[in-house]
């Protein structure tokens, strides 16, 4: 079928899902099946854009400057693959988790909206159709974001607003720039003109545009909203927002820099390298200290965020050394990462809503014991948990692993910068993953394991089907990409061929094979050895030992009798080595307040606050904040509410226009 | 023979462990148990009855298995008398590191599913010494990869060993990462049950019976898997490159002399050195850290 | 009877006197008077209108100039009148400043529009005042809105700068297309309205018609 009767299909499907509820008074039900179709639809279409050729869908020229134009190639096509994988997932999930959700009907038109919104970002073929999606989705998101009523998500939802919109005046004033010096709002002809901007405006192109898009794919420092936003939002849209919004920062990042700019100087690549390496260590390190699961999960945005950016950093170095093979392997790491982030992320979220959703909190201090009362939710957030720390044999390991590949690869190109900030950035993304892997024992270990830390936790409810099965979809996908990597480099090869000349050529089932480096993983032969060994260890310790029974009683301890469920380690001791490790930081605060009946021998209460300093909101945004009050403070005076002044000023300005003017 | 040299670690890292019990108790002067206790304590472990707590979930009857499983699977992909592996073609040294990742991370999941304070403390312990030597093990081993041109573990060992600066400073690195991933003195104290040493012992100390024993021999292995991975890497010098017999018998005698070597390595900084304080770590490893730095910039500076 | 109007230079007088009545404006201290004062600006404004009509024989001017003597000449102040009495104001119209000091002020305005347009720009040909006086009446206009507290002298002011835009746009064209001046006019006259509803409203909410009490609003 052609795909763009597809992606037709799949847009009134999601219009008639969103306008679903308004026609029908009982439409609510039926939104999320319709979201579930057209993501079906809309998948396959881009699955379809990925092989053939790129697919022209909407084109209208009003006027000069009002140039309308949606068209896929096999780029556009793999995100929204993406976009739509994650989105039917979620939306199954949604028919669950939404039921009995305030205003349900107004969820689900936003939702649809939001996924299409994504879409029509991906696919805008002008300026102007560029930046009315782009701006579609982030304020569709914004009403998504406050959609709880209440001052913390309203407070997140300004911050995210703020700086969505201080994002978008770059990428406007970048494609003015653009504009300017190409004279034509159309990506492929710019593309064609963009060889004759001169260098020093390629440079504030490359600048405008990381912190354009930077600033909606959260990197470090411009990820101050992402925490306080993807949490405030319904669980259901942080995953969306955390899994596939926050990556159209990126395909827009590549759509400029990498497609229409063509080639940069070599510190382009650096700087990418440098940005994704501070972004990845950093985020995990405020994600470590988190204790709201949701926050934590949205910090590891940010450093999955810059796992990608370190694969692109090193294709953009690639690229310059001429090394297209290597530019393609790299630019493959940083692709699939995207579309595992996407998945595993996504699940992750899910999973936190469908805690919370049960026990009706998202600190983590107070869970615990959850894998019992929720078994299915328990074991998808392992899942996801052990995809996210890049272990093997799940998804996230496989992209790590050509991350790695790509980084050490830095070598061969020729300046000495290169080869030394290459590995380098191989071994942030060696702390990143160990950071990540002990952030994940404590997400999991403290929400999931243990004694239920609070009655709220003992009264979990495992979360309906529907929730469950969307959540499943994800983790067998997590494990699927994992396990044969080969059909994710298949389907992304054409899209890396149209950005790097070249396919990398990986791929050969199972294996992924690099044959500049002879080296080679096959997740699936781990998998197999693992099962395999395990099995043989299960029969060989009862050949060995015999059949012998087990006993069950209480937590040994060294002996500690009657283990409460406030014995347990916490989440904030579990950190605490950490917490002193990198103090210089965190710059860790904590305060202990005593309360005496009889000093000092009858304590009444102890209450103990650790906290650390939120470095970048301290020492940045806020001084700026604080400058800006100031001035406003003092413009302020000139609004004096004096109807009578404001005249004045009027009069004011005009006489000294009629003096001066002529 | 060559697809079973990974056997060789499972079978002998018991022996590998009673040695360097034995090096260490001559060091300081006491008999010591047999070099074969280790063998011993596991049959004795395997008959044992086991006591688990109504706390834990499957995750701590799945850890065992995993944490063993993941050991010999990556013990599967890494040369050890011949350069010719099992899974030659994917023996890769990233992919061996993540493999005991996540060993160590379900062993991690483990010391936390008891509800107890001091299983909690050994896997926020252990995941923080993860944190600081993890980067350190990449990049000393990426010294030696970029020298190979491949991170794959029989090029490494088969390649010409060049004994310059940089493979010095990444060796000694190495050696910090060996110590500590294998829980001993001045990281940890694998003798003790103190309670506020423990990092290893505090995350298995609800196991009994036959768990502990496969918690115990994964521990063995990964120790011998770790020296003969610092064996392939820094001196690969007399390893086998084909599968023929007499090949294979020198091979397998020059690797024994270097088992033997590392146990007394280890021994000897065991009996000379003193624990130390956990927060005094992050500077015996952050000074590894920028050991492996250097040798990688000494690398590239001198191309060697 | 043209040549008289020539030789009289008749509307430079009457352009004089519209500027003449927009001053004596800053000097009136009774409500009743600037009403009176304003309904004399405009009964010149529209025979200015009509005279310029018999001129040039221009039909529409004659329907311009009719419209405005129906509006601004008798519809506006009636209105003004009523609400006045509405209000039941101190007849006082509470200025900012002197009496002398408006009078000053007004003058410096019509200076610097002198100074500022020296020549002239005699676009229709009949006069080269009544482009500058158009433009000092709408400053004034304005200044008469500042200066004064009451709603109402607002509402005054700003119909006396819509006649000095009135003047202006007929002195630069012979007067916009009929249907714009209508609709101009129609606007003006549901501002007055609202603007006394509104006057009527202040005066309910804050028991008194001065703006200063509106400050309060601010945020």
């Amino acid at each position: 079928m052609d795909p763009k009767n597809l992606i037709y299909t799949g847009i009134f499907i999601y219009l008639s899902a969103a306008a679903s509820f308004i026609i029908l008074p009982k439409g609510k039900r039926y939104t999320y099946i319709l979201s579930t179709l057209g993501a079906l639809v809309i998948a396959v279409s881009g699955l379809i854009m990925m092989y053939f050729q790129p697919v022209k869908i909407f084109s209208s020229h009003i006027a000069p400057g009002f140039d309308f134009l949606f068209k896929g190639d096999a780029f556009s096509g793999f995100f929204i693959f993406t976009i739509s994988i994650l989105a039917f997932a979620v939306s199954v999930y949604s028919t669950g988790y939404t039921k009995n959700m305030k205003n349900q009907g107004m969820m689900g038109f936003f939702f649809n909206l939001f996924i299409l919104s994504m879409i029509a970002v991906v696919l805008s073929g002008t300026i102007i159709t560029f930046l009315i999606s782009w701006e579609t989705m982030s304020i569709v998101s914004y009403f998504l974001v406050t959609f709880d009523r209440d001052v913390k998500s309203a407070r997140a939802g300004l911050v995210y607003a703020v700086m969505t919109h201080i994002g978008t005046a770059f990428i406007i004033a970048l494609f003015l720039i653009l504009y300017k010096y190409t004279g034509s709002m159309r990506f492929a002809e710019i593309k064609v003109m963009a060889s004759g901007i001169p260098v020093q405006v390629r440079h504030l192109i490359f600048i405008f545009s990381i912190i354009g898009f930077g600033t909606k794919a959260g990197i470090i420092p411009l990820h101050t909203w992402l925490p306080r936003a993807h949490p405030a939002a319904p669980s259901n849209i942080s995953s969306l927002m955390s899994g596939v919004m926050i990556k159209t920062g990126i395909y827009a990042f590549i759509r400029i820099v990498m497609d229409i700019m063509g080639q940069g100087p070599e510190w382009w690549g650096i700087t990418i390298i440098v940005i994704g390496a501070v972004s990845s260590v950093l985020g995990v390190l405020y994600a470590l200290m988190e204790h709201d699961i949701k926050r934590l999960l949205a910090y590891h945005s940010v450093e999955n965020i810059g796992i990608i950016l370190l694969g692109l950093g090193a294709s953009m170095i690639f690229r310059v050394n001429d090394l297209y093979p290597l530019s393609a392997l790299a630019l493959i790491a940083a692709l699939y990462h995207t579309l595992n982030h996407a998945l595993f992320k996504g699940l992750l979220f899910l999973g936190a809503g469908s805690v919370m959703h049960a026990a009706h909190t998202k600190n983590m201090e107070e869970m615990g014991g959850l894998i019992k009362s929720m078994p299915y939710t328990g074991l998808f957030f392992l899942v996801g948990s052990v995809s996210i720390c890049a272990l093997p044999p799940f998804n996230g390991f496989v992209s790590e692993w050509l991350t790695f590949q790509s980084l050490l690869l830095g070598f061969k190109s020729q300046s000495i910068i290169s080869k030394i900030i290459t590995p380098l950035g191989g071994a942030a993304l060696a702390l990143t993953g160990a950071l990540a892997a002990a952030c994940f024992v404590k997400a999991f270990g403290i929400s999931f394991l243990g004694m239920p830390r609070s009655g709220k936790a003992e009264n979990a409810k495992e979360s309906s089907i529907y929730m469950i099965t969307g959540m499943g979809l994800l983790a067998v996908l997590c494990l699927v990409f994992g396990i044969f990597p080969g059909i994710v480099i298949e389907i992304l090869s054409p899209a890396v061929f149209i950005l790097t000349g070249s396919n990398g050529a990986l791929a050969e089932g199972v294996f992924i094979n690099i044959s500049e480096t002879v080296s080679a993983i096959s997740p699936a032969a781990i998998i197999v050895a693992m099962l395999v060994l395990s099995i043989a260890a299960a029969v060989f310790i009862i050949i060995a030992g015999g059949r012998k029974k087990i006993k069950y009683g209480d937590s040994w301890d060294c002996g500690i009798p009657a283990l409460g469920p406030r014995m347990q380690y916490t989440a904030t001791a579990f950190t605490k080595p950490l917490r002193i490790i990198f103090r210089r930081l965190y710059l860790p605060k904590r305060e202990l307040r005593v309360s005496y009946v009889v000093k000092p021998f009858f304590v009444k209460s102890i209450k103990y606050s650790a906290e650390i300093t939120p470095f970048f909101d301290r020492y940045i945004y806020e001084p700026v904040t604080d400058f800006i009050q100031r001035t406003a403070g003092k413009v302020r005076l000139l609004q004096s509410g004096s109807l009578q002044l404001y005249l004045a000023y009027i009069l004011i300005t005009l006489v000294l226009l009629l003096i001066f003017g002529t | 023979m060559k697809y079973f040299q990974f056997i060789i670690i499972i079978l002998l890292s018991p022996l590998v462990q009673g040695l360097i019990k034995k090096f260490k108790a001559d060091m300081q002067g006491r008999v010591g148990p047999g070099i074969l206790q280790p063998y011993l304590d596991l049959i004795r472990l395997m008959k044992k009855d086991m006591v688990i707590s109504y706390v834990t979930s499957w995750i701590f009857r799945a850890a065992p298995y995993i944490v063993f499983a993941s050991t010999i699977a990556a013990a599967m992909l890494i040369p050890v008398i011949t350069i010719e592996t099992p899974f030659s073609m994917m023996g890769d040294i990233i992919a061996l590191i993540y493999v005991l990742a996540a060993g160590r991370f379900f062993m991690a999941l483990s010391g936390l599913d008891a509800g107890t304070a001091f299983g909690g403390e050994g896997s926020s312990r252990e995941m923080t010494v993860a944190i600081l030597v993890e980067p350190m093990i990449m990049l000393s081993v990426f010294t030696a990869a970029i020298s190979a041109g491949s991170t794959n573990i029989s090029k490494i060992a088969g390649s010409e060993t060049l004994y310059s600066p940089s493979h010095i400073l990444a060796l000694s690195a190495f050696i910090v990462a060996v110590i500590a991933e294998t829980g001993r003195i001045p990281v940890d104290n694998p003798d003790t049950h103190l309670e506020l040493t423990m990092i290893h012992e505090g995350m298995i100390l609800e196991y009994s019976g036959k768990y502990l024993a496969l918690m115990e021999w994964a521990h063995y292995m990964k120790q011998m898997l770790l020296f003969t991975l610092a064996a392939d890497i820094f001196f690969p010098l007399g390893i086998a490159a084909g599968g023929d017999l007499s090949a294979l018998a020198a091979s397998s005698a020059i690797y024994i002399c270097k088992m033997v070597f590392m146990a007394f390595l280890m021994a000897l900084i065991e009996s000379t050195r003193a624990k130390m304080r956990f927060f005094q770590l992050p500077s015996l490893l952050g000074g590894a850290f920028v050991l492996a730095v250097l040798s990688l910039i000494t690398f590239i500076m001198m191309g060697k | 009877m043209k040549d008289w109007i020539q030789a009289f230079s008749v509307i430079d007088f009457i352009s004089v006197g519209i500027l003449l009545t927009a001053i004596a404006m800053n000097a009136l201290k009774r409500l009743e008077s600037c009403v009176r004062a304003y309904t004399l600006n405009s009964l010149l404004l529209a025979s200015l209108i009509a005279i310029v009509a018999f001129m040039i024989g221009e039909a529409h001017l004659y329907i311009a100039s009719f419209v405005t003597l129906l509006s601004k000449g008798i519809l506006i102040p009636v209105f003004l009148r009523r609400i006045v009495k509405q209000l039941k104001v101190t007849h006082d119209v509470e200025p900012y400043m002197s009496n002398a000091m408006s009078l000053f002020i007004s003058g410096i305005l019509v200076a610097v529009v002198y100074g500022s347009l020296k020549a002239g720009i005699i676009v229709t040909g009949f006069s080269g005042n009544v482009l500058q006086i158009s433009i000092a009446v709408i400053l004034i206009g304005l200044f008469i809105m500042i200066s004064r507290r009451k709603a109402i002298t607002q509402v005054i002011g700003l119909l006396v700068m819509e006649n000095g835009l009135f003047l202006a746009g007929f002195s630069l064209t012979f007067g916009m297309p009929l249907i714009i001046e209508l609709g101009v006019l129609f606007d003006m006259l549901m501002g007055v309205i609202i603007l006394g509803i509104f006057a009527i409203q202040i005066k309910k909410a804050f028991t008194s018609s001065d703006l200063d009490k509106l400050t309060v609003l601010k945020g």
